[in-house]
């Protein structure tokens, strides 16, 4: 090989490495991941969107020691941040409820506290709700929101913890933002999945929700 | 992790005794400022870059040629780096990167040398998260650079460089998500440091 074609292969070499980029997936299997609510002043429906804001970053979870939620509810967290690439969402866990974002009981909430409610994983053996108090007109969402996960029951119940599991990681969608359901039973935001995981379509569903200008805002007490 | 730049330059000081006088040593430190790392679509584009990062480097080299030499380079830069979407930043922690060339060098002018060299690349974030889930990766890299000295003694000189380097970039996290291809990383540094050896 001449000097002169070793140098030109040593270009080519070079401007192959310098030239190119990364070829990002399209991603278009998703659901509708926001709130349809009455329209205030009505007539019609008003579509509603939210996802925590990077200054609200990391969100406060509080969880009430039972059942083992804290541990299931911890793994939901590390699920959720593990499926976005860019830093979108992140929660910890606190131990005062007072200063929480997202609280999260065992049992059933008080129907007094219901503004919007997302009845989820309607298992047998365990089931959780998530209220969202929502101001339509104001376009608010007031913290904090509250989770409740169900153990329907007892604790020897070989399906228990799977289920618990599950819906921890179910309700912690509907919290991030994600205040609807899927119509895949493969997805995890179904509303009695077949899944332990999220899906691919409910990472990119995540991902629209926080990459989507979102019209609702929170607002702490 | 550090081990494949830690090795050979144990295996270059084990070796550098009989040779002493003909080993030329330096170190340095500066700054480094790298390229998009990622470049992706949600609605808009979203980019990743590391920040300009503070690095150091250590090398060694022998004389193979009259005017020429072979050696070794380790650089170590460590800084922060975020996800920029229309104007917003989201920060995303620390990145280390650690690249070993092995590389030849030689004469331009008077004080002034040449560099190239060939080697690897290796990402160690502070977190395995984002793009990082599945870890670090390690990639090939090439690079090419100059060199000013300046004698500021009878043994050592003030070393002026600058260094240009390029690999492509990925991750297994990215690939897992359907991500094809690779981003070309290309990195540029400046740094300022002591040479000791031969003349």
């Amino acid at each position: 090989m001449s000097r002169a074609a070793r140098r030109l292969a040593v270009a080519a070499a070079i401007g192959a490495l310098a030239c190119g980029d990364i070829s990002a997936p399209v991603r278009s299997d998703l659901y509708e991941w926001r709130l349809e609510a009455p329209a205030v002043p009505g007539p019609g429906l008003d579509t509603l969107s939210f996802h925590w804001a990077q200054e609200d970053l990391p969100v406060r979870v509080w969880v009430e020691d039972a059942f083992g939620l804290p541990d299931h509810m911890a793994r939901a967290i590390d699920v959720w941040q593990g499926s976005f690439l860019y830093g979108e969402f992140a929660a910890h866990l606190v131990s005062d409820s007072a200063t929480a974002d997202v609280i999260v009981r065992s049992g059933t909430p008080e129907d007094k506290l219901r503004r919007q409610r997302l009845h989820s994983a309607l298992r047998p053996e365990c089931a959780g709700v998530t209220d969202l108090d929502i101001d339509v007109a104001s376009r608010e969402l007031r913290l904090p929101i509250r989770v409740f996960v169900d153990p329907r029951s007892l604790p020897d119940d070989p399906g228990i913890e799977p289920c618990l599991a599950l819906t921890s990681i179910h309700e912690l969608g509907h919290a991030l933002g994600i205040f609807a359901h899927s119509d895949r039973p493969e997805d995890i935001m179904f509303v009695d999945p077949e899944v332990d995981l999220p899906s691919n379509r409910d990472i990119t569903t995540a991902e629209a929700a926080y990459h989507t200008p979102a019209n609702l805002q929170a607002v702490r007490p | 992790m550090l081990k494949p730049i830690l090795i050979p330059a144990l295996f270059l000081a084990a070796g550098a005794g009989p040779l002493h006088a003909q080993v030329d040593y330096y170190a340095r430190a500066g700054a480094m400022w790298a390229s998009t790392l990622v470049r992706d679509v949600l609605v808009t584009e979203v980019t990743v870059q590391q920040s300009i990062a503070p690095m150091i480097a250590l090398g060694a080299g022998m004389p193979i040629s009259p005017g020429y030499r072979a050696g070794v380079e380790a650089t170590v830069a460590s800084g922060g780096y975020s996800a920029e979407q229309d104007g917003a930043d989201a920060d995303l922690g620390t990145l280390r990167t650690a690249s070993l060339l092995l590389g030849l060098d030689g004469p331009v002018v008077q004080q002034l040398r040449w560099r190239v060299g060939l080697g690897g690349i290796f990402y160690l974030p502070s977190e395995d998260q984002g793009i990082f889930l599945e870890g670090g990766p390690i990639r090939f890299v090439a690079g090419a650079g100059a060199d000013w000295r300046h004698p500021v003694g009878s043994e050592w000189d003030l070393m002026v460089s600058a260094r240009y380097d390029v690999h492509r970039f990925t991750t297994e996290e990215l690939e897992q998500r359907g991500f094809s291809q690779a981003q070309s990383v290309n990195r540029v540094s400046l740094s300022v440091g002591l040479a000791r050896g031969i003349r």
